[in-house]
């Protein structure tokens, strides 16, 4: 399956909230939705949901306009949203229901959702009564239990320790591996490197950026080299020394590693080859952070 | 409709779970239960304190006709437990005595026609002054007949020969039905307001907590809205038939205990006026709770809510006070007349009307008629501001605001409608 965000246009009155906006994503993988607060992540996961609807561009499933009465998605904004003064189960089963399960099917996913998110000793409890990452949790659950084909998250780790992060990374790779197609948004650039092949960066409501992060990442001007050596100290004078014609700077990145910035990428071989006499822990192209490339798209927006 | 129906499913159960509901439902019942027994209770006071106990005594001075026989005798006759003590005592000193309570009151009769009424403490309730005025003016005619040579006890009964009179009312009684309409449409009333706010808060509280971020996802604002204002009028018809029922009860109670013919008849109500208070009852609520509720859902904390809903209310309490005060002098003057097909004031000047008097049916249904139009017209409205309501968060927009939305929102359905 495949969902197709493609050229997506909303106004909010006067003001153009997505000029543009085309994403899409297969079964089986995460896409990484980055942008700014404000830049129009929210907007775009609600025309996919179908909250609001596009003024122009749609939204396709394997080529064709979504029916969401056929298609489930299991959502998960970011400003978490449930009853505080209901219980638990209840909840749970009402928002299953009104997503199209039978009151028993609602039961039994509830049943099943809470013991995966090790929570079933709270089942009758009311929501507020729980702490913040267990609320979280609860919402999880609750997106989850419909068991959606489409899978939305909203910045899924805030407020998580770590041994529920990692309980919600296996829940979602579990997600991914079962053939979901998820949709997923944070800030917190380590879990979309972690989860996400693909990224779609938005500022302004327009796509800065997409496309396989590895390949991002390589498109970017290969001209610094990270080394990692026990001799640091003696490479550095050495580099500069011998092929300063080559090379732009040399600086100490700490823990035995220099940056070597080269005038040209080509040099990369030549570089490797002279530095044979010394003990070389690692050799390898700086690529920049998912942050750097984030920071770079998205500054000077909004 | 699934939807509807699974939204009402949720939104009555809890209502009816909700533990302020069910406190206020057994309050209100006790309330019920307790003043049922009032009138019981009174009367049993009323028995026992008579109008003056036993050995009660009565000071009177006598300084017009200087006969205290007479005077001993015409006070015996109205009050035949008390002990008449005529004394010639001064003004100073029957007050000492008052005041120490050596006599219940003293009544000093300065001239045949003017008395004073001493007494230690004046109930606002007391009638002691009218029936010692009749007492004075007794002795008077007496007095006087007497000098004229008429035999006064004969003429006493001409004069005061008992005239028993009877009333048919071919339409509706208004004076029999004046309490229990009084009754219904404060009933009516409150119901309304508690529960258009049970619909308002239930709104925010889904903002406020951002659990309609949710919701939204799951199903379309319009059935989110329309399944709560029928859940929600559901627990409120629920309230009221138990309360209902609880009151009924309490009635058949006491007219056991055989209450006076005038205050059992106070309490009991033709059926079709209790038909025609469920029907308003339901075409209010309908009325009030769309108009409510989406104007709530523009508000995204309960701060903002009384800006939003407050020019509704006033629209309400207005109705309100028109009714009322309509119900004490001429119910169909002309305000009511148009007060009972305006919708917004139409249910309880309606009711009040068919209540206290005899509307024709064909002015009842084309009331009816117009509520139901305009409950149609007002859930479209409220369906459409919903939806722009349920997303927005921050500041409430002003009314002309709403109205430019709306006009966006339907110009944008227009071009997708097209376009399709």
């Amino acid at each position: 399956m495949e969902l197709k965000v493609q050229n997506v246009f909303k106004n909010f009155g006067e003001k153009e909230v997505l000029r543009d906006i085309s994403l899409s994503a297969q079964s089986g993988t995460a896409l990484g939705l980055l942008g700014r607060n404000g830049a129009g992540k929210t907007t775009t996961i609600r025309i996919i949901m179908g909250v609001f609807f596009a003024d122009k561009g749609e939204i396709l499933i394997d080529g064709k306009p979504i029916n969401r009465d056929k298609i489930r998605i299991g959502y998960m904004p970011e400003e978490r949203g449930l009853y505080p003064k209901i219980k638990i189960c209840d909840q749970m089963a009402y928002l299953a229901q009104l997503r199209g399960m039978t009151s028993k099917e609602a039961q039994k996913a509830c049943d099943k959702w809470l013991e995966r998110m090790s929570m079933t000793e709270y089942k009758y409890k009311k929501l507020e009564t729980l702490s913040k990452g267990n609320q979280q949790k609860i919402q999880l659950a609750v997106t989850l239990m419909c068991n959606p084909q489409i899978v939305i998250l909203d910045e899924p780790f805030s407020g998580l320790d770590p041994v529920n992060a990692m309980l919600l990374k296996d829940v979602i790779k579990e997600m991914i591996d079962g053939g979901a197609i998820v949709l997923f948004s944070s800030h917190q650039m380590n879990y979309i490197e972690e989860f996400c092949e693909s990224i779609a960066i938005i500022n302004q409501g327009k796509i800065a950026i997409d496309g396989k992060i590895s390949e991002i990442k390589h498109s970017y001007p290969r001209d610094r080299i990270a080394v990692t050596s026990s001799q640091y100290e003696k490479i550095a004078p050495f580099v500069l020394q011998r092929m300063s014609e080559h090379i732009i700077d040399v600086k100490n990145d700490g823990e035995n590693t220099l940056v070597i910035r080269m005038k040209s990428p080509d040099f990369k071989n030549r570089l490797f080859a002279e530095l044979s006499d010394f003990d070389i822990d690692c050799f390898k192209v700086c690529e920049p952070s998912l942050n750097d490339i984030f920071v770079e798209y998205t500054e000077g927006g909004i | 409709m699934k939807h509807i129906l699974q939204v009402l499913k949720f939104e009555y159960l809890n209502c009816i779970k909700n533990k302020a509901f069910i406190i206020t439902t057994i309050v209100i019942m006790i309330l019920i239960l307790g003043m049922s027994f009032v009138p019981a209770i009174i009367m049993d006071i009323a028995e026992s304190d008579g109008d003056s106990a036993e050995g009660d005594i009565i000071g009177i001075v006598d300084n017009a006709y200087h006969n205290s026989d007479l005077i001993t005798q015409s006070f015996q006759k109205i009050y035949p437990h008390g002990v008449i003590i005529v004394t010639e005592e001064s003004m100073d000193e029957v007050k000492a005595k008052v005041d120490k309570s050596e006599y219940e009151f003293a009544v000093v009769l300065n001239t045949p026609i003017s008395f004073t009424y001493v007494t230690k403490n004046n109930s606002l309730m007391s009638e002691e002054v009218r029936t010692i005025t009749e007492a004075v003016q007794g002795i008077y005619r007496a007095v006087n007949f007497e000098k004229f040579g008429v035999d006064y006890d004969r003429t006493a009964t001409i004069l005061d020969a008992p005239i028993i009179s009877e009333t048919i009312t071919t339409g509706t009684d208004q004076t029999k039905n004046y309490f229990s309409t009084y009754v219904l449409v404060m009933i009516l009333y409150m119901a309304i307001v508690m529960y258009g706010q049970m619909v308002s808060q239930s709104v925010v509280t889904e903002k406020n907590t951002r659990a309609m971020e949710m919701l939204i996802t799951c199903a379309k604002p319009t059935h989110l809205m329309f399944g709560k204002v029928f859940g929600s009028g559901l627990a409120g018809l629920t309230q009221l038939v138990v309360i209902t029922g609880t009151a009924l009860a309490s009635v058949k109670m006491i007219s056991m205990k055989s209450l006076p013919e005038g205050l059992s008849e106070m309490l009991t109500m033709p059926v079709s006026t209790v038909i025609y208070a469920l029907i308003f009852f339901i075409t209010a609520y309908f009325i009030y709770a769309f108009l409510l509720g989406s104007l709530s859902s523009l508000a995204s904390r309960s701060e903002d809510l009384n800006t939003l809903t407050t020019p509704v209310m006033m629209i309400f309490v207005v109705a309100f006070m028109i009714v009322m005060m309509s119900m004490t002098s001429d119910i169909n003057n002309t305000l009511m007349i148009v007060c009972s097909y305006i919708p917004f004031t139409a249910p309880i000047a309606m009711f009040a009307r068919i209540a206290l008097s005899d509307v024709a049916f064909h002015e009842i249904i084309i009331s009816i008629v117009i509520q139901l139009v305009s409950i149609y017209l007002l859930g479209m409205l409220a369906a459409a501001i919903y939806k722009i309501g349920v997303l927005m968060y921050g500041k409430p927009p002003k009314f002309s605001e709403i109205f430019k939305l709306l006009k966006e929102q339907h110009q944008a359905n227009k071009a997708l409608k097209s376009k399709e």
